[in-house]
Formats: structure tokens, C-alpha cells, sequence
């Protein structure tokens, strides 16, 4: 980084934010709201979380070996797969496989794409680089994937009848889960393209705030926060289609007939 | 010779609290051309079930199906469904416009270019539901979806429909009209057997009797019809058929030829209840392998 000054938290530092949310837990308590629990818990999960991925990545960084640097994102997806299907409801056994692959096929394109064409660090595998880059893609994809499948399996519940009429008119399992496919796409992908829209204007996004504060140059900063946003909404639409394209016929029967498990 | 629909060793087997319930086992029927045959029996015993199973749509059902002489294995479940057609119950019309409800079942690959999907089965009927698509589909046999709103009014005032406007959202039709448009829909495709679902039920005596016009017409040029009904007899069926606790009783109508393979259940056993007076307005002439199909569409009435 270079020229700027860089501001370090100290330990009181994260005390007082601890302190902040536990006032507004206090006030949760008091208006009855029934969300102080979950405040404090999340937040308490987020700190020690969040440490503890720094310390590893740091760890990482120091070791400067490509197998570490593997092994870590395989972690990643992991948790990944998890939390997709923590989330998404409603949806019938045995999705694992198809997040994961769908996770995987756009972490490496994300790694070839932006980490080997467009930022091309040395060494190629620069867990600096690599690591936070599959952790921002991975946080929306995981999201996206999760709203998607959600979002499709309750649509093609609600149109349980309007499936066994197109059926029965001779439609194909594509064409009858057609418009459940698109709707749970456009639902995955709103807050992508919405974030994608609004950044500049009224956010700054994570990325480069975080680079401004460490010292960097803000234009330097925005160009990377772009190439990572524009990366992230088209990686995200092709996590969605993935998924989708491998678990739509599972409303299915071998025979084309409309059965969700 | 061989029967439009021959069906054997029907079971449907239905997964609930308990392990399974059967709904029925081991049916058979056959239907012919141009016959109306009507199911009834009590709520619950399966007509639907029966009906889907027909046409391939219920999972939970098995069975060897054949049409005319060629079992169901050598058809895709597209192909099979464009002929032996169920239509549900209720009538769901997507799309903005009535005319854009109808046109769905064009819109579907199973349709598209001018293949009606039969592989070469080739009889009078098939030649003539092809001209009848091409005529639908206009000069540019591509424009399956843009289907000419002139073709399908003719068709609409043919089947009876003629005060449907075809630019009316299909939310704004009352329940009779939803349910003519959802069957005309249906019969613009040109099914050689139809599996209609209690239409006509929810229904007020004049939409009953209009929706009962249509498929008369409809059998008449050589479409089998097989009704879920809980009306009083109509007149318009050749034979009724009763389900209930898992059989199938048979209630042959007097017919003037071919009566042998108008059987109708393999489980007929002679409580023939529901009998219809089928001969006074079963048409007369229809060949039971339909090869009178396609002398009269309806477009030629209009």
C-alpha cells in the first residue's frame, strides 16, 4: 500500500462495537422485538469468525505455499455448501452435490478470470489475491443460490396445476418448469444487480472501502471494486443457471410426471 | 382390429401416513373412435387418478398402455400426451389474452415444425390434424406462437365459443367461459382421446349442455371422449363406465357395430348400473378406427 497512513483497532477498539450491539440488543429487550438473542449470538459468531479467518489467511499468506492456499478454499466451499442448504427451504434432499458443483465451476472461473487474466499476481496463486477474492464471490453466490432454490422449488408448488396442464398439452419438463426457472433466477439475482447499480452513489462497497482505509488510492480502489462487482453478477446469474439446469428435473419423474419429493 | 386406447393391468398405488393405500388394481379398459364413454362412481375412488394414469401424468400409477396396437414405450410421454390428452378439472389459462391461452400448446416443441408427433403412424386422422395445424399455423408454418386470432375465432365460433373475445384477459372470463376456452384450447390440438375431468362440473345447465355440444361435435369427427362426470346422463355418451373400491364395472351401451371390441371393462361383472341411452346421439357412420376424421373440421362450418 502505498503513500497512505494505516489506522489499526486495538482490543478496545472491538469492545467498543461489542458494546454497540449489545445496547441495541438492550433496546431489542425492552420494545420486545425478540431479536436480541439472534443479535448477540450473530454478532459474537461474526467476531470470532472473522478473527479466525484472518489469523488463518495471515497464516496463509506467510507460508506462501500453492497447497495451503487450496486447501483453504476447499474449506471455504465446504462451509459454502453447507450454509446454502441451511438456508434454502423447502428444497428435497440431496442438493449437495449440484451447489457444489455449481460453486465450483464459478470459483474457477472467478480464479481465471480476474485472479490470471485481469490482476495477474506473482506468484499466480498470491493467497493475498486468491482467498478474499473466492470469499466475496462465495458470500453471493452462496446467497443467490440459496434465494434461487428456495424460490423455485415454492414456485413449482404453487404451480402445481399449471405444470400438470402443460404436461398434459405436451410440454416438456423444460418448458413446463420454464417460468418457475426464470422467476427464482430474477429473485437470485436482485440484490446483485441492485448493489451493481447503487454502488458509487450511495455505498461504497466493502472492497474499496476497505482498500481506501488501508491507504490506497481510492481510483486505484474503485477499478478493483468494479472488475470484482461486474465479476460477481455475472458469476452469480451463471451459479443460479447451474444450479438450476442440474435440480429442475427433480420435479420430475423419469416418465416426465409432475412429483416433488 | 385393433382399439384406439387399449389399457391393462392399471394399479395406483398412493403413498400416505400408513405405508400405501391402493386405489385400484390390475383395470383394463378399452376405448374406440369416436365413442363418448363416461366415468362415475363415488368422490374418492380414483377417477382422476384413472384418468392421468391414461394419459401418463400420475406417478403413482402403472400400467400397459397402447394406442392403437402400439404400446406407450414406443412414444415420448410429449408424444403420447399430444394423443391422449387430459384435461383437468380446473381451467387454467395463462398469458394476457384469451387468444394467447389458447395458443400455448403451440408454443411447446413437441408441436414445433409441423411434426405432430406421431413417428410415422400415419392414418386419415393424423393426415388431417396436420393439415388442420398448417392451416392454424398460416403461411409461415414457423409461427407456431403467432397463431392468426381470424383462425382461432373461426375455431372458437365452431366449438360454440363465439362470445369469448380473444383480447380479453382470461382472469375477466366467467367460470363457464374458462372452462369452454381451456377445452376448446385442448381440442384445437387435435387428441384422438380425450380425458376431460368433470369440465362441466361448478358449471350452470346451459355452459353444461354447451361444453356437452362441443364434445359431441368433437367425437363425431372421430375423437374419443371419456368423461369424469357427476351430472345426470346427458345423452351424449355411448356407454358409462363405474369405478368404485378399486374396480372398474362396465356398462355396455346397445351399439350398432363393432361391438365386440366395445367391451367395455375386463372386470364387467354384470352390475351394469348407469346405463345410457348412447344410440340416439352416438354418430352414426364413425368407423371405430376413426378413419372418418377430418371430413368435417370445424373450420369449414364457421
Amino acid at each position: 500500500m502505498n503513500g497512505g497512513t494505516y489506522y489499526p483497532i486495538d482490543v478496545w477498539g472491538l469492545l467498543a462495537a461489542m458494546l454497540m450491539v449489545v445496547a441495541a440488543a438492550a433496546v431489542s429487550w425492552r420494545m420486545r422485538l425478540g431479536i436480541g438473542r439472534t443479535l448477540l449470538w450473530s454478532a459474537c459468531r461474526a467476531l470470532l469468525q472473522l478473527c479466525a479467518m484472518g489469523l488463518i489467511i495471515g497464516f496463509v499468506i506467510r507460508a506462501d505455499n500453492p497447497w495451503l492456499v487450496a486447501l483453504l478454499i476447499v474449506v471455504m466451499l465446504g462451509a459454502g455448501v453447507q450454509i446454502t442448504l441451511s438456508r434454502a427451504k423447502g428444497v428435497p434432499r440431496g442438493m449437495a452435490g449440484p451447489v457444489l458443483l455449481a460453486l465450483v465451476i464459478t470459483m474457477l472461473l472467478m480464479l481465471t478470470l480476474v485472479a490470471e487474466l485481469i490482476v495477474r499476481p506473482t506468484p499466480w496463486y498470491s493467497p493475498q489475491l486468491v482467498v478474499p477474492l473466492t470469499g466475496m464471490l462465495l458470500g453471493n453466490s452462496v446467497s443467490a443460490l440459496a434465494v434461487g432454490l428456495t424460490r423455485f422449488f415454492e414456485s413449482m408448488r404453487e404451480r402445481r396445476d399449471e405444470v400438470q396442464m402443460m404436461l398434459a398439452l405436451g410440454a416438456t419438463t423444460w418448458e413446463a418448469a420454464r417460468p418457475s426457472i426464470v422467476s427464482s433466477l430474477r429473485l437470485g439475482l436482485l440484490p446483485t444487480t441492485a448493489s451493481l447499480a447503487s454502488s458509487g452513489i450511495v455505498t461504497i462497497p466493502g472492497m474499496m472501502a476497505g482498500q481506501v482505509i488501508a491507504g490506497g488510492d481510492p481510483f486505484d480502489a474503485a477499478k478493483y471494486q468494479f472488475v470484482i462487482l461486474a465479476a460477481i453478477s455475472a458469476l452469480t446469474l451463471l451459479a443460479d443457471t447451474i444450479i438450476m439446469l442440474l435440480v429442475y428435473r427433480r420435479c420430475f419423474t423419469d416418465k416426465d410426471q409432475y412429483l416433488i419429493a | 382390429m385393433t382399439a384406439l386406447l387399449r389399457a391393462e393391468h392399471l394399479f395406483c398405488t398412493l403413498p400416505s401416513s400408513d405405508g400405501e393405500r391402493v386405489l385400484f388394481r390390475d383395470l383394463s379398459l378399452q376405448v374406440e373412435s369416436g365413442e363418448i364413454v363416461d366415468l362415475t362412481g363415488p368422490s374418492g375412488s380414483g377417477k382422476s387418478s384413472l384418468l392421468t394414469a391414461l394419459a401418463q401424468l400420475n406417478p403413482h400409477a402403472s400400467g400397459d398402455l397402447t394406442l392403437r396396437g402400439r404400446p406407450a414405450s414406443a412414444f415420448t410421454p410429449q408424444q403420447w400426451r399430444t394423443q391422449v390428452t387430459y384435461l383437468p378439472q380446473q381451467a387454467i389459462l395463462t398469458g394476457g389474452t384469451v387468444a394467447e391461452a389458447i395458443r400455448l400448446p403451440f408454443t411447446l416443441a413437441v408441436r414445433a415444425g409441423g411434426s405432430n408427433g406421431t413417428e410415422g403412424a400415419e392414418d386419415a386422422y393424423d393426415g388431417g390434424r396436420r393439415r388442420f395445424l398448417s392451416l392454424l399455423r398460416g403461411a409461415d408454418r414457423h409461427t407456431a406462437d403467432r397463431l392468426d386470432d381470424a383462425a382461432i375465432s373461426r375455431m372458437l365460433d365452431a366449438l360454440g365459443c363465439g362470445d369469448i373475445e380473444l383480447d380479453r384477459p382470461p382472469h375477466d372470463l366467467s367460470g363457464g367461459q374458462a372452462a369452454r376456452v381451456a377445452l376448446a384450447r385442448t381440442l384445437l390440438t387435435r387428441p384422438k382421446l380425450l380425458l376431460a375431468d368433470e369440465v362441466d362440473a361448478g358449471l350452470d345447465d346451459d355452459n353444461a349442455a354447451k361444453v356437452a355440444a362441443i364434445m359431441t361435435r368433437a367425437a363425431r369427427e372421430g375423437m374419443a371422449v371419456i368423461r369424469i362426470r357427476h351430472r345426470p346422463p346427458d345423452g351424449a355418451s355411448s356407454r358409462t363406465l363405474v369405478l368404485s373400491d378399486g374396480r372398474l364395472h362396465g356398462n355396455d351401451a346397445t351399439h350398432d357395430s363393432g361391438s365386440t371390441d366395445m367391451q367395455a371393462a375386463a372386470h364387467a361383472d354384470g352390475s351394469r348400473s348407469g346405463r345410457t341411452q348412447g344410440d340416439e346421439t352416438h354418430p352414426d357412420g364413425v368407423h371405430p378406427d376413426g378413419s372418418r376424421a377430418g371430413t368435417a373440421r370445424p373450420e369449414e362450418e364457421a
